[in-house]
């Protein structure tokens, strides 16, 4: 889910709402009845607003069961976890926990028998490859795969339009032919093509992971200086930065705010961005959906991935039986559940079968009476693979450290160097 | 040789007075003296959350040759070097124009330039965050004034940003070191500016040599507490020039590393265990040179 709005829940109301709620968390995990799954999870709308649907659906079925829900900022759930995983005392853990994808293959190796296998309990089968792989260790399969971040490109097909170009043009392009685009439609409509603080590294994880590449390679390995996906990304992010073909905004606020606005005439992100773009209903019908650019590299794809987070039974937990099942009845096998939740909150979620719902097949007046969630759930399978390893965080700041400097001219052979460096002595 | 049966010896055995402090002992050893000596023992190891081992003295050595460490050391130093002297400078003039006996609105005036310090930190940081915005209060004004023709891109550039944090800190605690100022000003007999005035001596100079050498010790103090606060920087540069998924580079301090090591990296205790004794080596070398600068000359 919305990926670029937990930062700024993190960084602003974070500190305070953590103290608050994390107490209470703790000391009510404590008087956890029998019978009584607890659980931890982030963003009240979306993660949470889905968990209580969820156990709406199993306790009607299994009346013995009931569910602690617990809201947390995401920064907090991410801290609890990791600081009580490290003390090794786990009677305060929940039995259910959120954890955004990237940091799973970290937690999975950093902590070593805290995280309960669901292999044998659920089809993992069913669920989209790529979200399968990353909980993947030693053989077993530790989580159950939830939202995607399916990544897409909304765009004002009325600014399209002004600046000469049809809703054809705009299917499965390359990013230079976006660039392009972008050029045209501000000289003839004066918006920028897209809004983008210029510190963010997400568009280039979405370059990257497009061509099925990331900071490493299949086997874990450092794979920055001859990576023809990082380096093309780098070059495109020069591009952007060089012709200022976008609209620099900082934090989550300003940047939906430039969607909203009607500042800009693109936004290419994860599929958790729709309802964010829908909050701005006078401009329903103006927006479209097309496929993600792709990169100028053989085996780049016009589908990628931003965000996305699964849910993972804690082994110490009282109730893990009870969770592990809970999850297999609703996340892994309920199709009706998934077409809820898609049309009350706009999530995706990666169980397969869920596509062939009523909800995925219709369409959407606010874009055009498009087929939208049709289009993502195709792109989804077409999601490339890749080993996000346990060094993801150290490798976005090393990315983000070379932007400046790439910004003010530096050649990105250079900046791949320095990524390596940085990337190498982080990683020990 | 037979210890002499001394005062303070008797005192030492004497299980009455242990009785009174052992409360006070016990606390202090498990809250003070059992974190400190764990947090060594753990800076001696690395690895990736629990899966651990013993490196000795590893950890220094992979201090040297990161970069990370490197730049958010010096970030840190810049914010010490530059906004340190500044706000106490700032905050000595503020206290002696306050200090005017015949000021009027005095009470008014301290407390609000008081006031900031005693604002949240996050609550102040996220209005500094917005008024400094490509759209915020801060770059509409300036090009309202003609000053500048495109916005600053103030929380984004490595030199802005950093201009900012200075700004955000001097704001909140020039205040707070006023104060201590203000009070020893008050101490200072009135006298001996009045014997001033009659010989002439101009107002400048009152304040070079009679209010400076007599507020020495208490400049030491918000020196020292100040460099331990500005080394422990942290809340403003979170706060204020974080992004997206990452710290941003150009306003990483110690502090904030420690925080990646720990809870946004592949959790590294240990290492992040070393970097924060980085600090407390750094805070106790700064105050030792500071108090031998201020130390009373014969």
């Amino acid at each position: 889910m919305n990926f670029a709005k937990r930062f700024t829940i993190r960084s602003t109301a974070a500190a305070m709402m953590g103290l608050a709620l994390g107490t209470t968390g703790l000391m009510t995990s404590h008087a956890a009845n029998a019978g009584e799954v607890t659980i931890w999870a982030w963003d009240p709308n979306f993660n949470i607003a889905i968990m209580q649907e969820a156990a709406k659906r199993y306790t009607a079925k299994n009346p013995g069961v009931t569910f602690k829900i617990v809201d947390m900022a995401k920064a907090d759930v991410e801290q609890k976890l990791q600081t009580t995983l490290a003390s090794g005392v786990t009677k305060n853990l929940p039995d259910i926990v959120l954890v955004e994808d990237y940091n799973a293959p970290k937690y999975l190796r950093s902590f070593p028998g805290a995280f309960e296998s669901l292999s044998g309990k659920v089809d993992h089968k069913a669920f989209a490859n790529y979200k399968v792989n990353l909980m993947t260790m030693g053989g077993k399969v530790y989580g159950l795969p939830f939202d995607t971040g399916t990544t897409g490109m909304y765009y004002r097909s009325d600014l399209i339009k002004q600046a000469g170009f049809t809703d054809k043009d705009m299917q499965n392009i390359t990013w230079d032919r976006y660039l392009e685009i972008g050029k045209q439609v501000e000289a003839k409509t004066g918006k920028k093509m897209f809004a983008m603080d210029p510190q963010d590294i997400a568009s280039i994880r979405i370059m990257m992971q497009s061509a099925g590449r990331w900071y490493f390679d299949k086997d874990g390995k450092l794979d920055i200086k001859n990576n023809p996906a990082l380096k093309a990304a780098l070059e495109t992010q020069v591009k952007f930065m060089k012709t200022g073909v976008y609209k620099p905004t900082s934090g989550w606020g300003e940047w939906v705010g430039a969607l909203n606005k009607g500042d800009v005439a693109s936004v290419i992100t994860g599929v958790w961005i729709t309802g964010s773009v829908k909050a701005e209903a006078s401009q329903s019908g103006k927006w479209a959906v097309a496929a993600t650019p792709r990169l100028n590299v053989p085996g780049s794809t016009n589908a990628s991935n931003l965000g996305g987070s699964s849910w993972y039974v804690l082994a110490a937990g009282k109730e893990k039986a009870a969770a592990a099942d809970f999850l297999n009845q609703i996340y892994a096998k309920d199709v009706d559940f998934y077409q809820t939740i898609l049309q009350s909150r706009g999530a995706v979620g990666s169980l397969l079968a869920s596509r062939n719902g009523k909800a995925y097949s219709e369409a959407d007046p606010f874009f055009g009476g498009d087929k939208v969630w049709q289009k993502y759930s195709d792109w989804m399978s077409k999601v490339p693979s890749v080993n996000y390893g346990i060094y993801t965080a150290e490798g976005d700041a090393a990315v983000a450290a070379q932007l400046p400097g790439l910004a003010q001219g530096m050649p990105v052979e250079k900046a791949l160097e320095n990524i390596h460096n940085q990337l190498a002595s982080q990683i020990k | 040789m037979a210890p002499k049966p001394t005062t303070s010896y008797r005192r030492f055995y004497d299980v009455n007075g242990w009785l009174f402090v052992s409360v006070a002992l016990g606390l202090i050893g498990v809250f003070m003296a059992y974190p400190i000596v764990r947090s060594l023992w753990m800076s001696l190891h690395a690895g990736q959350g629990t899966v651990v081992e013993f490196v000795g003295m590893g950890n220094v050595v992979r201090l040297a040759s990161d970069p990370v460490f490197l730049k958010a050391l010096q970030n840190t130093c810049i914010f010490l070097v530059i906004q340190v002297p500044i706000m106490l400078l700032l905050a000595l003039v503020m206290a002696s124009c306050l200090n005017m006996p015949n000021l009027r609105f005095r009470g008014l005036l301290r407390t609000a330039v008081f006031l900031p310090c005693v604002t949240s930190l996050v609550a102040y940081s996220v209005v500094f965050k917005s008024m400094f915005s490509y759209d915020g209060l801060v770059n509409h004004a300036l090009a309202w004034l003609g000053l500048i023709g495109e916005p600053i891109p103030w929380l984004n550039d490595p030199f802005w940003s950093k201009v900012v944090i200075i700004i955000a800190i001097t704001w909140r605690w020039t205040g707070y070191n006023m104060i201590f100022y203000l009070a020893a000003m008050q101490n200072i007999d009135k006298s001996i500016y009045e014997a001033a005035r009659i010989d002439g001596i101009s107002a400048y100079r009152r304040f070079v040599s009679i209010t400076i050498p007599n507020l020495k010790p208490v400049i030491l103090f918000t020196t020292v507490t100040s460099t331990i606060g500005t080394l422990q920087l942290f809340d403003e540069p979170m706060n204020i020039t974080t992004v997206g998924t990452v710290f941003s580079d150009n306003t990483l301090t110690l502090s904030m590393y420690i925080y990646n090591l720990s809870f946004k990296f592949v959790p590294n205790f240990g290492y992040a265990a070393t970097v924060s004794y980085v600090i407390v080596l750094l805070v106790a070398a700064l105050a030792a040179i500071q108090f031998y600068a201020a130390r009373e000359r014969n």
